[in-house]
């Protein structure tokens, strides 16, 4: 089973380039979505997306700036629901961003879930992981 | 007693029935056996086993007069299916972020 999300993409441009990718909101918009998105520590912010998908989750997610380190590290919190309020999720979305060959190499991890994945392995708890979960939005 | 169907992250949220889970994941136990480790009534613990069978995290046997608690994989298929729809959600925004960057520095 899958632990996390992580995911590592390398681009040609350099960081700062792609750092105004992902905190201008007309950029930002131009490849993931509608957002009033401001790289401010505690700027409340949504997402919202257009039509439907797969899991029927509701069009908005709420989101909180978290962490600004320009050029280098972005988070923000990522929390919806499904669109019958049914069920609600919270999440981290954390971006890396380093210089390498010449480019940037991006990195994106989307946690929070992950204290799912505490119950399968029964390593950690749950609790430890509620505890990182609200360091992260205390801090 | 009434049968409460909770989703699979409300299952979860509970710290009794994760520590349940914890202890099926080991070896199948009786609702007994169970019960034996936990500081709460018999009723409050058939009541999480019950939330956790409707949810697909254990199956119940009857063998005998007792009831065998087994952890199930469906419960688990729906936390990975969350996780599995992230993953293909960021692929392709990052892959549409790849090609606005390519253009850009055609440009």
């Amino acid at each position: 089973m899958q632990k996390e999300i992580k995911q590592t993409w390398h681009f040609n441009q350099s960081p700062k380039e792609v750092w105004e990718y992902l905190t201008k909101p007309e950029l930002i918009e131009q490849w993931l979505m509608k957002n009033d998105f401001k790289p401010v520590v505690g700027h409340k912010f949504c997402f919202t997306h257009a039509g439907k998908n797969k899991c029927n989750y509701d069009n908005t997610t709420y989101c909180e700036v978290l962490e600004v380190k320009p050029f280098t590290k972005l988070s923000y919190s990522w929390n919806g629901s499904t669109e019958d309020k049914s069920r609600n999720f919270n999440s981290t979305v954390v971006w890396t961003l380093a210089p390498k060959n010449n480019g940037t190499e991006l990195q994106i991890q989307h946690n929070g879930f992950t204290v799912l994945e505490d119950v399968l392995n029964h390593t950690t708890g749950w609790d430890n992981c509620l505890q990182k979960f609200a360091e992260h939005i205390n801090s | 007693m009434q049968t409460q169907t909770l989703d699979v992250f409300q299952v979860i949220a509970d710290p009794s029935r994760r520590q349940m889970m914890q202890m099926l994941s080991k070896d199948s136990m009786t609702i007994n056996s169970l019960a034996e480790n936990f500081d709460m009534s018999r009723p409050a613990v058939s009541k999480h086993i019950k939330i956790m069978y409707n949810a697909g995290f254990i199956s119940i046997k009857d063998i005998g007069r007792e009831r065998h608690c087994t952890l199930k994989q469906d419960g688990f298929n729906e936390l990975q299916e969350f996780i599995d729809y992230f993953d293909k959600f960021w692929a392709s925004k990052l892959k549409k972020l790849e090609t606005l960057l390519n253009n850009k520095s055609k440009k």
